[in-house]
């Protein structure tokens, strides 16, 4: 029983890391067509730029969790502006473009960083314990802000104007720019506010687990699991795809062992695209 | 003004004694590769073999060059990310081939190793391999050298030596599901039963960064030891953070690749570490160590692992050493042919015998002496050697 218990804690803190990976990369794809395979560089930036904000100017954890947020969505509102924006309806152009920025972020950070793992320790430690059941302060702290960041990105998305209006635009650009909505000024807030979310999850998770300018390929790979399960685009989706994803891992690695645990996933992942092609709360896939 | 006159007559022949020198020793190159991971979890490995080999060149080079064919030629080392990859590594043996260099150092990883073996053999290309795959080297592969003792020689004594020290009685044996993580485990897993300590092994799919799933299964089984085996250092030290979380006071066991300073980082320090137990893959004498971290220093490196370090500048020598005595950097099977005759006595190794026939059924073992390392109970005990000889 101890271990179910266990088994489910553990899928949930793996499910709030996976929600916060994937809600950035499914909103760049639900808002602006754009499938960016420079996500997991976002989540490494988050990451280096919270450990040089404690580790060399000493700052508090928290003032590096924000710097590294609007860090990392100054850099994606600028990389949207200025390169993504003259190719957006070019989906190949787009994935080349960045897939590049993502060459380019790994090799800045291992000129600046080295390649080796830097030492940086979450400031929340401490562990609850009750027999063998156990979770990690700093998982509470990821799992909160998780819960946030989707509370954040809902009341964005459907109670606000820049919500209604960026849905309006990724419904039908012509005619939301016929009406006045500008995408120039919206498109790169859109794709910094995604970047901004990486980045906070890179300041948030990697301190806790490991910081290496390569640590953004696996990122990659879950977040594009997670959101083609869930359904392009969708962010409730991508939300309750991330919370499974963790579930499944959490009690196929545990029982099952960690290879059969990976098997798992890829398995469940290709069952529900045969039964359901657009993913779980996926709609026809939009026209941009 | 005559004295003025002499002096500046003696200081020309000098210089241009000098400058002939120089430009003898810059007349021919010898190349030699290196090949590993600079980049990724398992960096560490890939930029310490690259700093060794380096190490090994400039000790030739600060020399006046390499006695290569009558002439002394500068050893230039190309080293190549091979990501810890078979693709990689096979790229970077055609990639190598395409710059002449017929020399090898390196790969590190069993899947680099596999990668690499054909695609070098086709091109002529000696290679210097520390993976602990069971097909690490073999007949089948004339030109391939193993740089490091394989499990066979070393597993035995260094179980039976932690098992005495620590009481095992059951472990669990870490490792990735791919033949870098495979072939070690099954031989450490067999081995720990051969001592009759109960034994597990989990395997975990390589790039999982959180851990937590592996640890709560490890927990369910409560060993009294748990063995990270060739676990790439990041992946390592994220496991012992993750296990010392998850509340395990057991034993840390590690009979895989170098990686201790990681793993005594990610425990917050030695004294939470405990107890810990790990290979050396070469034993270096400890008055040695400063010597290997200040070669580093004078040639500006990023500091790697010492052991890691030592082990492909010992390599790097002996490859030299060849090159010179086949008088020839691109002639792979030449230089194999005066390597297989090489005494085996390197400055920080020591003495070690050529060994291998038994595990690979080919005479092309480094069999240098390892080490066995040990925390106990927070305090580091230093490193044990341990003598190898084929069996």
């Amino acid at each position: 029983m101890e271990t179910a218990v266990s088994a489910g804690i553990i899928g949930i803190g793996l499910g709030a890391q996976y929600a916060l990976l994937s809600l950035g990369f499914t909103l760049i794809y639900g808002i602006l067509g754009v499938i960016n395979f420079s996500h997991g560089g976002f989540y490494m930036l988050g990451g280096y730029v919270a450990f040089a904000v404690v580790s060399k100017l000493g700052l508090p954890y928290p003032v590096a969790v924000i710097a590294a947020t609007l860090g990392c969505a100054g850099l994606g509102a600028l990389f949207e502006l200025l390169v993504l924006e003259r190719h957006i309806d070019d989906h190949l152009a787009t994935m080349m473009l960045t897939m590049g920025l993502y060459l380019v972020m790994g090799t800045v950070l291992v000129l600046a960083f080295g390649t080796e793992p830097v030492e940086f320790h979450s400031p929340v430690s401490g562990v609850w314990r009750s027999g063998r059941i156990y979770v990690p302060y700093a998982n509470l702290v990821v799992l909160c802000a998780c819960l946030a960041a989707i509370a954040g990105i809902y009341v964005l998305l459907y109670k606000s104007n820049l919500g209604r209006a960026l849905r309006a635009l990724a419904d039908d650009r012509p005619v939301a720019t016929a009406l006045g909505l500008p995408p120039k000024i919206l498109f790169p807030a859109a794709f910094g506010v995604a970047t901004g979310l990486a980045g906070f999850t890179g300041a948030l998770v990697t301190p806790i687990l490991s910081l290496h300018p390569h640590i953004g390929d696996s990122i990659l790979t879950i977040s594009f699991m997670i959101v083609i399960l869930g359904g392009l685009g969708s962010v409730v989706g991508a939300a309750v795809a991330a919370f499974v994803v963790g579930l499944v891992e959490a009690y196929s690695s545990i029982y099952l062992g960690g290879s059969i645990g990976a098997l798992t996933l890829f398995l469940l992942v290709l069952a529900t695209l045969v039964v359901r092609s657009t993913g779980l709360f996926g709609r026809q896939v939009r026209a941009a | 003004m005559a004295r003025l006159y002499c002096a500046a007559m003696v200081a020309s022949v000098l210089a241009l004694t000098q400058i002939c020198s120089d430009a003898n020793a810059q007349e021919c190159e010898a190349k030699v590769g290196v090949v590993g991971p600079m980049s990724g979890g398992a960096a560490l490995w890939g930029i310490s073999a690259r700093n060794g080999t380096e190490i090994a060149a400039s000790e030739y080079n600060q020399a006046g060059g390499l006695p290569m064919g009558g002439k002394k030629c500068k050893v230039v080392v190309v080293s190549y990310d091979s990501k810890y990859s078979a693709e990689g590594a096979a790229a970077a043996a055609n990639n190598l081939a395409s710059q002449d260099v017929s020399v090898i150092v390196g790969p590190l990883g069993s899947p680099e190793a596999t990668g690499i073996k054909p695609v070098a053999e086709r091109n002529k290309q000696v290679t210097m391999n520390v993976v602990y795959a069971k097909d690490a080297i073999g007949p089948q592969w004339p030109l391939a050298f193993h740089a490091v003792p394989g499990p066979g020689a070393w597993a035995k004594p260094v179980v039976k030596m932690a098992k005495e020290k620590f009481d095992l009685k059951s472990i669990v044996v870490v490792a990735p599901n791919d033949q870098g993580g495979t072939d070690t485990a099954t031989v450490a897993v067999d081995t720990y039963r051969g001592e009759g300590i109960d034994t597990k092994e989990e395997y975990y799919q390589r790039g999982t960064t959180n851990f937590a799933p592996i640890v709560a299964r490890i927990m369910r089984s409560d060993p009294t030891a748990i063995d990270l085996c060739t676990s790439p250092p990041g992946d390592a030290a994220t496991l012992v953070k993750q296990l010392l979380e998850a509340g395990f006071k057991g034993i840390f066991g590690r009979l895989g690749g170098a990686a201790t300073n990681e793993i005594i980082r990610a425990a917050g320090g030695i004294e939470s570490l405990g107890n810990f137990y790990w290979l050396e893959s070469v034993n270096v004498d400890p008055a040695r160590l400063e010597a290997i971290v200040s070669a580093q220093k004078g040639l500006g490196q990023s500091p790697g692992d010492s052991t890691v370090v030592a082990i492909f500048a010992a390599s790097g020598r002996l490859a030299m050493k060849a090159i010179s005595n086949a008088g020839t950097s691109s002639d792979g099977v030449k230089v194999a042919q005066e390597l297989r005759k090489l005494p085996l006595d390197d400055p920080w190794l020591a003495k070690g015998d050529w060994t291998g026939m038994s595990a690979y059924g080919i005479r092309q073992e480094f069999g240098f002496p390892v080490g066995m390392g040990l925390i106990v109970n927070g305090k580091n005990l230093g490193v044990t050697p341990i003598s190898v000889a084929d069996q």
